[in-house]
């Protein structure tokens, strides 16, 4: 596993807070970077993941939300805190709804903050690597639930790409993929994650018989056959944390 | 139907627990009826009559069947209540026999004064107040619509079953109490509106205050949340530097500043002192504003005043208000920089000042608003900046004018007063 510190995207329009927040997460052993418009975080985050984003709701040119939805798309596993000045109400409902993690109220409870944001970077990555959006979706928000970082790859190329930046205790393999096979991941797997725990879903159970049992034989934990029992799966996610917890 | 009651009277009226107790109890606050509202009260209705075409005559007529219709009174209010006991919803506000007892005589009394041929102001003040106490008991006022309908019905029965005099001044009678009882019911009617439009008042003005509570949360809670982390870090971070810990005063210094400008933005709106006019170089106090309010860096200013420009009659510590805040629309307006340009001229009796950006312009839809207070398209601010810039020039006798094109610009035209020779 990486020694690397926990990272954390600070985004407020108003400049103070933004050195605030990343004076305090630096001095508690956050790895922080800051920007004061959506734009600028968008460029951050093109470039490298982030454990954790906190953002303010309203700012100039992109609100809070709209900069969230476009982060959730690049990178699904980065947990946001919204941060408001009027916390309740319809923005809070919407920002949860949307996927983010807390809506805190302004001015910030550090203690609070600090408590949530550990929290966060203790839950388990897993990554996500199917081509179809919608079941990426689902899974995601399922295992958001189960306090489970998820983080989505919907191509062989950006499976790969993802696998490098970050290591995941588990990951969620479709064997057909856009631009290559699941099976030739495998190997990029256990060279960049040797400890992730892979289970297989499918949804061509005959077809990939075959292939289904190269893999299972190669260490992947099991194989689950769409449209999969959504328990059987958790049962299945549930079980590979754990064993990989020890 | 000519209205009674003009909305921009009442809006501002004050209002107290209400003079007499809510028999039900439940009714909300109401307005205090003053003097005043008696004397637009009988204006309204001496419109009225002469709306309908009221007269002296028509008052002698009614008059002159008094003592025809008395005998019938006391049957006619039997009937009229034995009527609400049939209303569940009428009922309820009856609340005891005694009480039924004395608004049987009450309403005897009313029907005696319909007859009385005096419909002066006291007689005016009295019929409204009686029908301000049907809104005071929370009565529907559907059913003093329907209540009088049946006392009208029962006057014109008794009085055609009972006549004794030709048929044509029958009928002329007849004319000249339902006119009457119409202004009676016209009277009724602007106790309930009053009520409406205090309702609607008192829920604007909730709205006003809500609105206002949100921007000031806002702009109080942004500096307040670096106030609260600046002081989480010089507390609980006890490896900081002392260059650090001098950074965090500083930013306590500055957003303590902003929360103060807020304030005082609130102040200068709601006090807007008559300004104290002299006249002054417009120039001068351009340059002046720029000093304090610098452009940020992808800003040009341009600054266009010819040296023998005349003076303005001014008050300097105002126009000073006026002028940041158009500078710093300005400056909002061009977050991707561009060219600020201020140009003053002379014309007749006035000097000019135009104040243009080449900005992201206002909409159409929102140019009539801009100088609403609390109108803002920004996520800083509360909107206050151009509603306060509006109403210090009209105190000015100075006038504004927008033009503004999405995409182009905005130009602000401000037309002061020239200062005499
Ligand atoms: C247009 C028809 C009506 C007329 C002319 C009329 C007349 C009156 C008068 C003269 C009073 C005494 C006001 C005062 O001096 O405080 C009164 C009060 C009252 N009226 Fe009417 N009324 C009418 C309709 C109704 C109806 C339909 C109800 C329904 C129940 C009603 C219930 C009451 C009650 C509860 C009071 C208050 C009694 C109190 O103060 O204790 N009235 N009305």
């Amino acid at each position: 596993m990486s020694t690397r510190h926990p990272s954390v995207l600070v985004v407020d329009d108003e400049i103070d807070i933004c050195n605030n927040l990343s004076d305090i997460l630096t001095a508690f052993g956050y790895d922080v970077e800051t920007a004061t418009n959506g734009f600028a975080a968008l460029d951050l985050v093109q470039r490298r993941p982030f454990d954790v984003a906190l953002l303010d709701l309203k700012m100039p040119g992109m609100d809070g939300l709209t900069l969230y939805r476009k982060l959730k798309k690049l990178r699904a596993g980065t947990v946001a805190m919204l941060v408001t000045a009027y916390a309740g109400g319809d923005t809070t409902r919407e920002a949860i709804d949307a996927g983010a993690w807390q809506v805190l109220p302004k001015p910030v409870d550090v203690g609070r903050l600090l408590g949530e944001v550990e929290r966060v970077v203790g839950q388990p990555t897993l990554l996500v690597v199917d081509d179809d959006a919608d079941l990426c979706e689902n899974l995601w928000q399922i295992l958001r639930q189960k306090d489970f970082r998820v983080c989505l790859a919907h191509s062989h190329d950006e499976a790969t790409r993802k696998l490098q930046e970050n290591p995941y205790r588990i990951i969620l393999l479709d064997l057909k993929l856009p631009g290559g096979n699941g099976v030739g991941l495998m190997e990029t797997i256990r060279e960049s994650n040797p400890e992730a725990k892979i289970v297989v879903i499918t949804g061509h159970r005959s077809e990939l018989e075959e292939t289904i049992d190269r893999v299972l034989s190669e260490g992947a934990e099991g194989v689950c056959y769409k449209p999969f029992d959504v328990n059987r799966l958790l049962e299945m996610i549930q079980h590979a944390a754990e064993q990989n917890r020890t | 139907m000519v209205q009674f009651t003009s909305p921009q009277n009442r809006a501002l009226n004050s209002f107290d627990a209400g003079e007499r107790p809510s028999s039900a109890g439940l009714r909300p606050v109401l307005h205090r009826v003053t003097p005043m509202d008696y004397e637009r009260i009988y204006e309204r209705y001496q419109e009225l009559q002469r709306y309908v075409g009221w007269t002296d005559e028509d008052a002698a007529r009614v008059a002159s069947v008094a003592g025809l219709a008395e005998p019938f009174f006391l049957p006619l209010v039997e009937d009229f209540y034995e009527e609400i006991e049939r209303h569940p919803a009428a009922r309820q506000v009856i609340k005891s026999p005694e009480q039924l007892a004395r608004l049987k005589a009450t309403l005897v009394n009313w029907l005696r004064e319909l007859f009385s041929g005096r419909y002066d102001r006291e007689y005016v003040t009295r019929r409204w107040r009686v029908g301000w106490r049907h809104v005071e008991i929370g009565l529907d006022q559907v059913f003093t619509n329907v209540a009088l309908s049946r006392l009208r019905r029962g006057l014109m029965r008794i009085l055609a079953e009972n006549w004794n005099r030709d048929i044509p001044f029958l009928l002329e009678v007849r004319q000249s109490l339902n006119s009457l009882i119409d202004l009676d019911l016209a009277i009724i009617e602007d106790a309930y509106q009053t009520e409406h439009l205090e309702r609607q008042a008192r829920s604007a003005r909730l709205a006003t205050i809500g609105q206002v509570a949100g921007g000031i949360a806002h702009e109080l809670r942004n500096p307040l949340n670096t106030l609260k982390t600046s002081a989480y870090f010089l507390r609980h971070v006890k490896s900081a530097s002392p260059e650090k810990v001098g950074e965090h005063l500083e930013r306590i210094e500055r957003q303590v500043a902003i929360a103060d400008r807020v304030i005082t933005t609130l102040t200068e709106f709601a006090r807007q002192p008559l300004p104290t006019l002299s006249p002054a170089p417009l120039v001068e106090c351009v340059q002046e504003a720029l000093g304090v309010n610098p452009a940020p860096g992808n800003i040009r200013v341009h600054v266009d005043c010819p040296a023998d420009l005349p003076r303005v009659m001014v008050d300097r510590a105002q126009l000073s208000i006026v002028l940041a805040n158009l500078i710093r629309n300005a400056y909002d307006a061009m977050p991707e920089g561009g060219e600020l340009k201020i140009t003053g001229s002379a014309a007749d009796a006035a000097v000019e000042l135009i104040v243009a950006d080449t900005g992201i312009g206002i909409p159409p839809e929102n140019i009539l608003r801009i100088m609403d207070p609390l109108f803002s398209t920004k996520t800083r601010g509360i909107g206050l900046g151009l509603a306060i810039t509006r109403a210090i020039l009209d105190k000015h006798g100075a006038t504004v004018r927008v033009r503004s094109e999405p995409g182009q610009g905005t130009t602000f035209t401000v037309s002061f007063v020239r200062a005499p020779q």
